[in-house]
């Protein structure tokens, strides 16, 4: 059912997304959709990101994807032209792509760290700078998520890697975040804990839900509406925070 | 000098100046053998001098932490002189303030190659030699306030310190399920009044004093009261304590 105007938290606004075409990417994509937003979907599977924005656009909303490496500077010179051609303006960044695997610490090699690294933390500061360029452009403020994790926290054997990136978006943001109040852009992390998505396809969930104060798996959509609130203005006093979803992991 | 450290190996990087020197000093007042490692050569004999005063064991090595080459030699070269070493202070880093508009991609990688790619190198070949001499190792990865809370006009910066904060707790875990254990932490000095500072505000007592007057516990930071932090972060004087975030700043995270 369409939401009434006064519902549409995000009329007006344009949204650039990355890592869009499934999993919680997906999830925010098609939520700021629903809510008002023309959204720009990023990705690095054309495939799979000009299905998931056909989706959208099916239901009668304003989404495109642009095939995109997080990690590449002209990749988001390119996403920016498209977004700015399209819709022209910026008004909120989800820096959501990321990658991820498993590997004890004392065998790792530099090139996995590095690789990880350029997408999941390099990546977010290049897509910071250019969509804060853009919002400078109309001077009117906008929001960006960094999309970090418990394991910018925590600690998770395995993903010293993973660690380094999580843990410095959860920085990248509460600097940025007093770097660039006073333009009314605001900046925050998300902290997702075990949400049930292609990258925790291989967990045991049974185990690991023992473990969660909630007793289950968070689902993309519980990470969407955690965006939603932080994008739109209801989360207009919230900058520079942590906002964890994670059933409770990390309380313990 | 209690002598807390005697018999043990510490290699320290960045130790040609400001905090890393001073951790030497500290290091060796307590029996350590210290190896002070860096880029400048004239600053880390110094320092190996300086240590050498004391009375205790020093030996310096060139080292560019970005270099998985350099990490082997250094490792190499400290087993051959005092055995494999029980611990490493993976202090080396650089300070970068530019707003985000001037902060390149070039920028970027720089400060992130020293930073974070230099620490986790070093974590991973202090596992890697632990592992194989059988020591119950210790590290601290020196962070920054910087790697807790947030500053202006260093975004680049806190992201390196923020990696280094986190990477600190994984290596904890990884560390505690290893025979025999070791340690990780990480410290988080405030403004400390080093070269890192100095080098790009000035040597400049109105300055220092701005600092201190804005210091809850108004006193300048001391790159000997990181030394002292880092003593017992790399003693058994902390036994029980990994994966832990230890604030040394007078107090202006609490502000």
């Amino acid at each position: 059912m369409q939401k009434s105007d006064s519902e549409r938290e995000l009329a007006g606004k344009v949204a650039i997304i990355t890592g869009a075409s499934r999993g919680i990417g997906k999830a925010v994509a098609a939520k700021f959709a629903r809510n008002g937003a023309r959204v720009v979907l990023t990705g690095r599977n054309a495939e799979a990101g000009v299905a998931t924005a056909k989706e959208i656009a099916d239901d009668g909303l304003d989404a495109i994807f642009v095939k995109a490496d997080q990690g590449s500077e002209a990749d988001w010179t390119a996403v920016l032209a498209y977004t700015q051609g399209a819709f022209g303006r910026v008004d909120i960044l989800v820096a959501n792509a990321g990658i991820s695997n498993n590997v004890p610490t004392a065998r790792m090699e530099l090139a996995q760290f590095r690789d990880l690294n350029r997408v999941n933390l390099k990546g977010p500061f290049l897509g910071l700078k250019h969509c804060v360029a853009a919002m400078r452009r109309h001077g009117e403020g906008g929001s960006v998520v960094l999309m970090s994790s418990i394991v910018g926290m925590v600690g998770v054997p395995g993903y010293i890697h993973y660690s380094a990136a999580k843990g410095g978006l959860r920085l990248m943001a509460k600097a940025a975040a007093l770097e660039l109040g006073a333009e009314k852009i605001r900046v925050n992390s998300i902290h997702p804990g075990m949400i049930r998505t292609d990258m925790t396809a291989a967990f045991d969930q049974t185990v690991l839900a023992s473990r969660i104060p909630l007793g289950k798996f968070g689902e993309a959509e519980d990470i969407a509406n955690a965006a939603l609130f932080l994008a739109s203005d209801r989360g207009k006093f919230v900058t520079g925070i942590q906002l964890v979803v994670d059933g409770g992991w990390t309380v313990q | 000098m209690t002598g807390k450290l005697t018999n043990r190996t510490i290699v320290v990087t960045g130790a040609t100046k400001g905090i890393g020197r001073e951790a030497c000093l500290a290091l060796a007042r307590e029996g350590a053998n210290v190896v002070a490692t860096g880029r400048d050569k004239k600053g880390g004999l110094e320092t190996a001098a300086l240590v050498s005063d004391l009375g205790g064991a020093c030996l310096y090595l060139p080292h560019d932490i970005r270099k998985e080459d350099d990490w082997c030699n250094v490792f190499a070269k400290v087993t051959e002189r005092f055995g494999a070493p029980h611990g490493l202070v993976n202090n080396a880093g650089i300070f970068f303030v530019k707003p985000l508009a001037d902060t390149t991609e070039e920028d970027f990688d720089n400060i992130y190659s020293i930073n974070v790619e230099g620490t986790f190198l070093g974590v991973r070949r202090a596992f890697q030699s632990f592992a194989a001499s059988k020591t119950q190792g210790a590290i601290v990865n020196v962070s920054s306030l910087m790697g807790q809370v947030g500053f202006p006009n260093a975004i680049a910066y806190c992201a390196t310190k923020g990696a280094i904060t986190a990477m600190t707790k994984t290596a904890a875990l990884e560390g505690a399920a290893m025979a025999p254990k070791v340690r990780v932490n990480s410290l988080h000095p405030g403004v400390i009044w080093t070269p890192m500072i100095t080098g790009i505000f000035g040597d400049d007592k109105a300055l220092s004093d701005a600092f201190a007057a804005d210091t809850p516990l108004k006193m300048i930071g001391l790159p000997e009261y990181m030394a002292d932090a880092i003593t017992f972060l790399i003693s058994d004087d902390s036994a029980y304590v990994t994966g832990a975030e230890l604030t040394a700043d007078g107090g202006r995270g609490a502000d």
